[in-house]
């Protein structure tokens, strides 16, 4: 156990475990509109056209999470007009989009002269190098995020709920949605840092469904997604240390193992339940 | 008489390029109680669209000579995601504009309106259950006290009877006529035989829209009028009296 404490004292984890939890809770928030409105392929669309971005920022020498933010932004945009005109199949949209990313992203690294290091890092994650500047950067972006959706709660699960009504109830729809594109895009692109442009989707999907487990009302799911969220990444990132594994990879496994848990938990409850109304 | 409610004259329109509805015209008196027929694809939603202002017209004008009325609407059932987590209460809820702009939730005096209009509709118990939990009947009447909360003038109603019972869609039935008393009705289906004994107007629409003003349909007077929907008799057991007939 002292050891556990002991690795507190090092600066490098303490960010570490700050940016896990920041995370997560931002990953709770955006991941229950995501998950509700069924749109996690599109967020894993987004995700990977960011790599595009990526590649470009190393190639022309910028810094490669503003290349990412570009990309991702445009592409979630693109991908709400897309959906909105509904004149393309949007899978198919969003399917090109996808690999169209990560190719512009493994040839603009391939023609970057010399070696680039932190290539693997944006892959998987690298999250016990997350500086200072990095965390308040996540923690300005998690507060305004946090602001939104207090702010206009109603109006964001309305318009994800039944946009036509939302429009006829006088909601401005497309700002929400565009502006809802814009969040889930920054979100997913600041959270690479923790986990991985491969992993990234997990956090912002599986604590949610663990949530939805106990409940379904939206209001309710973000904060239980948030608590598993951030139970999960902790765990992750103790084990990580611990054991010397990536620590993308520990997070997630460590969501799902949680899920599974519960979901053991639950369908035995159930079961026992069905036992107890035959009795009576 | 009194004014109209809403005047739709000349109107086109349809999505993209594409012309669903040609030249309609139509006028809603407030009590009217208008069952709007057709085939499926004929432009019955694309004219509630019209009515309620989201969809752009190619030609024509809308118009609202007592003001732009409260209009309730209860869209397709089967347009809506079910396994969406939004509870019975919320649903309702989303139905009440906002008092204020800036910070758009709820009042406790708008709580309170939710939860007599849930009581009024017998759902109150359910208030807290997630919509994908409701039977089909429970989900249409949730989705009436959403339309209904915000006690409109014109209550526009897109095929309410699927996915439901005969036993819920008498209940229905007796609910609108009750409504009926204080606002102007808008009810659409592709079954002319169950909605046509409660109506008091009938309106075809295929394409082109022909008014009849009662509630009397004939085989005949639905060939003249193009409109190829079947008509089912009422007894004791419903049942198809007459062949399809050809468009």
């Amino acid at each position: 156990m002292s050891e556990v404490f002991s690795i507190l004292e090092y600066a490098f984890f303490r960010n570490a475990l700050a940016a896990a939890l920041l995370t997560s809770l931002l990953a709770a928030m955006v991941g229950t509109y995501i998950v509700s409105r069924k749109i996690v392929f599109i967020s894993g669309g987004i995700t990977h056209a960011s790599f595009g971005g990526i590649g470009m920022a190393y190639f022309f020498g910028l810094n490669p999470l503003l290349g990412a933010a570009v990309f991702a932004v445009l592409s979630a945009t693109g991908i709400e007009w897309i959906s909105q005109k509904g004149k393309v199949r949007e899978d198919s949209a969003i399917a090109i989009l996808w690999s169209l990313g990560m190719a512009l992203g493994i040839i603009f690294v391939f023609m970057t002269p010399g070696y680039t290091p932190n290539l693997m890092s944006f892959l998987f994650g690298s999250i016990l190098s997350v500086g200072k500047a990095e965390l308040y950067l996540l923690l300005v972006f998690f507060a305004l995020t946090l602001a939104f959706f207090i702010v206009f709660f109603r109006p964001v699960v309305y318009t994800a709920f039944d946009p036509e009504f939302a429009r006829i109830m006088g909601i401005p729809v497309a700002f929400f949605r565009y502006t809802m594109s814009v969040i889930i895009a920054l979100s997913i692109v600041i959270s690479i840092r923790t986990v991985g442009i491969i992993l990234v989707l997990s956090l912002f999907t599986i604590p949610q469904i663990t949530a939805m487990l106990f409940t379904r009302d939206f209001a309710k799911i973000m904060p239980l997604a948030a608590l598993w969220g951030a139970l999960g990444s902790l765990a992750g990132l103790f084990f990580s240390y611990f054991f010397n594994i990536p620590s993308g990879a520990a997070i997630i496994f460590f969501l799902t193992l949680q899920f599974l848990i519960l979901k053991g938990f639950v369908l035995a409850r159930d079961f026992f339940r069905r036992d107890e109304k035959v009795i009576a | 008489m009194s004014k109209p409610l809403a005047i739709l004259e000349n109107v086109t329109t349809g999505y993209f390029s594409e012309v669903v509805l040609k030249n309609i015209d139509l006028e809603i008196f407030p009590n009217d109680f208008i069952g709007v027929i057709g085939p499926n694809g004929g432009g019955k939603t694309t004219m509630i669209k019209v009515l309620l202002g989201i969809l752009p017209l190619f030609k024509g004008k809308v118009t609202f000579p007592q003001g732009k009325p409260n209009m309730g609407y209860l869209p397709q059932i089967s347009q809506i995601d079910k396994s969406f987590p939004i509870t019975v209460r919320d649903l309702v809820g989303s139905g009440l504009k906002t008092e204020r702009s800036w910070f758009p939730h709820l009042t406790a005096k708008q709580k309170k309106q939710v939860n007599q209009m849930l009581d009024e509709a017998g759902l109150i118990s359910l208030a807290s259950k997630p919509i994908g939990e409701l039977s089909g009947g429970q989900t249409q009447k949730a989705f009436l006290c959403r339309a209904l909360i915000n006690h409109p003038q014109l209550l526009i109603l897109d095929e309410p009877n699927t996915f439901v019972d005969k036993g819920f869609e008498q209940e229905l039935y007796r609910w609108l006529k009750e409504l009926n008393k204080e606002m102007a009705i808008l009810l659409v289906s592709h079954d002319i035989g169950t909605i046509s004994p409660m109506v008091k107007t009938i309106a075809c629409v295929n394409g082109t829209l022909h008014y009849h003003p009662s509630n009397q349909l004939t085989e005949d007077l639905l060939k003249v009028y193009n409109c190829p929907v079947d008509i089912i008799a009422h007894g004791p057991v419903p049942h198809r009296v007459l062949k399809d007939h050809e468009i």
